[in-house]
């Protein structure tokens, strides 16, 4: 051991007390890389679906929740789905800074030049353009359609890579349901974690849309609702309800600042009462503002299961920290020799304590490694019987570093009373 | 080198308070080699450890090489072992899984020495010992002789102004036991300051001065008297190198 550092010579004691005891350690690496492995795992599923999924703006757009139904029987809150005419007056007033204003919908596409028949069953979002300014879609190819009306589309990554093999389709002619759209934008990969332009129908953790088509074409189209909707007439086709009160148009804005939503509330509100004194709807004024995480905790996103599970993860990880410890009570109680040896012949109780604590901090290394991998496998493991948590069981980069440091806190946490122990004895105690 | 006065030390339980050190006094100087003698439970190694800084003292006062011990810091007490103290076991308490280099290289790291000087004292300490080819040896293919031997490097390597050793000798048979005595009394002789506690009447009667321990103070009256380790003395036993004086002494005893 030639090195000055006492830094790599404690990392060699380190190393050699491992070689001593590799089935103890193993074993120590083990237990605590299970309690760390399953905390992380779920602190992933957390993370997923409490992370804020557009925070450069979250605070400023808000969903719009208004209450115009027309019969006496209301449901119990504001409706989060809206009539087109009331969507299109919130597109239509100039409080806002942007607005999107939208539907989901579901095609079959295909590429109108191949010869392949082979279609693809594509989720649609028939929207204003506002959408992809107010979202921050990420382009790769083009841009967003400029109209609400056109024969013109916007699609995401997937899909282009499915049907283009992700090359450049712009001016791509897409066959849709038999109608032929022309591809004006493509999108680059777009993970919104959570889904926040729709969150509701359990819908937060779904992946963004493959196709998105300009609003008053898909109505055109008669392109059906695939989301919620609610009526209180009779209708056959999505092309009829522009003057009709049915409700299935999902309204988002962007403010400038926080002025204008009072601004936008009083306009929503004096709206309301306009169509109430005209006799349109009998309900009390309440409309609702909610910026994106109001909005996501409106919906309950984030599972109350996992956070449930996460908890009692934590309790399991104390567990793992106390077993850990009590396995390396016995062998920091063999080394008191050593550390009288070493105490004899000049080492500090502060030698003693970073030595020992190099020694976790090494195993916590060693513990954060493995941890990561059985994070992956539990996750891994979790969508094979929960597919819904495919696109949140993720550990992003912060989760990693989270999980090594949660390894380390652990490893010194199960070493710190057996070091105590180990260095509480009188030094001449063991030597003789 | 070595001065206590008035030293006590109490080990105390719940029903019974022990005085292993009463008012216990002892001046050693440069040079010196002392022999520690006394009953088993006389105190004799509590002694030691005091001196050795190994444990603590209730009341009295102590100084090494001119530092008043009383109240240094935990880092101050390992710097003064590390610096001017160093201990022979009985066991000789080698790492077994280290080499005899890494057993040796061990105080020097807790002083911040560089890898040359440290190696450098090593081998030098280690050739003092006559084990200088056995570097790389891990202390189970040594005899016991020659790991006392590797233990007396390691208190060596640091050059400390002491050398404690407890019972060196207990666990060797007389030719090994003769070859570390050998040793430690040319120590002696280039200088070394040396306190041994011994059970061996006639190791204690080798060394300069011999003290007796008993119920935890210096016995006002002696046991051993000191061997004429003359030229012609050197070589023989010790029992036939033990003087007339020495003899009429022992039947007083």
């Amino acid at each position: 051991m030639p090195s000055n550092s006492m830094f790599v010579y404690n990392l060699t004691l380190a190393m050699q007390s491992f070689r001593r005891a590799p089935t103890l350690y193993f074993l120590i690496i083990l237990t605590l890389s299970i309690g760390v492995g399953v905390l992380c795992a779920n602190l992933a599923l957390v993370n997923s679906m409490a992370s804020d999924p557009i925070p450069e703006k979250s605070a400023n757009l808000f969903h719009i929740n208004m209450n115009t139904w027309p019969d006496d029987q209301p449901p119990d809150e504001p409706m989060h789905i809206l009539r087109y005419r009331d969507a299109m007056a919130i597109a239509e007033s100039k409080l806002t800074k942007g607005s999107a204003i939208f539907y989901a919908s579901g095609v079959y596409a295909r590429d109108a030049e191949s010869s392949s028949m082979k279609r693809f069953d594509s989720e649609v979002r028939a929207t204003t353009p506002g959408f992809f300014e107010l979202t921050n879609a990420p382009f790769a190819f083009g841009s967003a359609f400029e109209k609400s009306r056109g024969m013109e589309i916007v699609i995401g990554d997937e899909l282009n890579k499915k049907i283009f093999a992700g090359k450049n389709s712009v001016g791509k002619t897409l066959e849709l349901d038999g109608e032929l759209l022309t591809i004006v934008g493509v999108l680059k990969p777009w993970v919104l974690r959570p889904l926040f332009y729709h969150p509701t129908e359990g819908r937060a953790f779904n992946l963004t849309d493959d196709i998105f088509a300009p609003l008053e074409t898909a109505i055109d189209l008669g392109w059906s609702i695939h989301a919620r909707s609610s009526s209180a007439v009779n209708y056959t086709g999505i092309e009829e309800t522009r003057d009709k009160d049915v409700y299935y148009l999902q309204a988002w804005v962007e403010l400038a600042d926080m002025n204008q939503k009072s601004a936008l509330q009083s306009y929503l509100d004096n709206y309301s009462q306009q169509l109430k004194d005209a006799g349109e709807h009998p309900l009390a004024i309440k409309n609702e503002l909610h910026n994106v995480n109001e909005w996501l905790k409106v919906n309950k996103v984030v599972d109350q299961k996992v956070l449930a599970f996460t908890l009692a993860s934590v309790l399991f990880l104390s567990v793992c920290i106390f077993n850990a410890s009590s396995l390396l009570l016995p062998r920091f109680h063999a080394a008191k020799f050593e550390v009288g040896l070493r105490r004899a012949i000049g080492a500090s109780n502060r030698h003693m304590l970073v030595q020992g604590l190099t020694e976790s901090v090494l195993l916590g290394l060693f513990t954060g490694v493995v941890a990561l991998v059985l994070s992956w496998l539990f996750l891994k493991l979790s969508v094979q019987f929960l597919p819904r948590l495919t696109n949140l069981a993720v550990l992003e980069p912060k989760l990693l570093v989270l999980g090594m440091l949660l390894a380390l806190v652990t490893s010194i946490a199960s070493s710190l009373y057996p070091l105590y122990r180990a260095n509480y004895y009188t030094i001449s105690a063991e030597l003789k | 080198m070595l001065n206590m006065n008035n030293i006590s030390r109490i080990y105390q339980s719940d029903t019974i308070q022990t005085h292993a050190l009463r008012d216990f006094s002892l001046k050693v100087n440069e040079g010196e080699f002392v022999a520690v003698t006394g009953p088993s439970g006389s105190g004799k190694s509590t002694f030691l450890n005091v001196a050795g800084l190994l444990d603590n003292f209730d009341r009295g006062q102590y100084e090494l090489d001119g530092v008043s011990v009383q109240g240094l810091k935990d880092d101050e007490l390992s710097r003064l072992r590390n610096e001017k103290i160093g201990f022979i076991f009985q066991n000789y308490n080698l790492i077994p899984d280290y080499s005899i280099f890494d057993n040796v290289d061990m105080p020097l790291r807790y002083r911040g020495f560089s890898a040359s000087e440290r190696k450098r004292r090593v081998e030098q300490a280690l050739e003092k010992v006559g084990l200088a080819s056995r570097l790389k040896y891990l202390p189970s293919q040594l005899s016991g002789g020659q790991q006392q031997r590797v233990a007396i490097a390691r208190a060596l390597a640091g050059e400390p102004k002491i050398l404690l050793a407890d019972e060196p000798t207990g666990n060797l048979d007389s030719l090994m036991a003769r070859q570390v005595m050998e040793i430690l009394h040319d120590l002696n002789k280039d200088g070394a300051t040396i306190i041994m506690v011994t059970h061996d009447p006639d190791q204690a009667r080798e060394v300069n001065r011999n003290v007796q321990v008993i119920d935890g103070q210096l016995a006002d009256f002696k046991i051993y008297a000191p061997l004429d380790r003359t030229a012609e003395n050197k070589g023989k036993t010790v029992s036939a190198a033990v003087s007339a004086d020495v003899a009429e002494e022992m039947a007083d005893a």
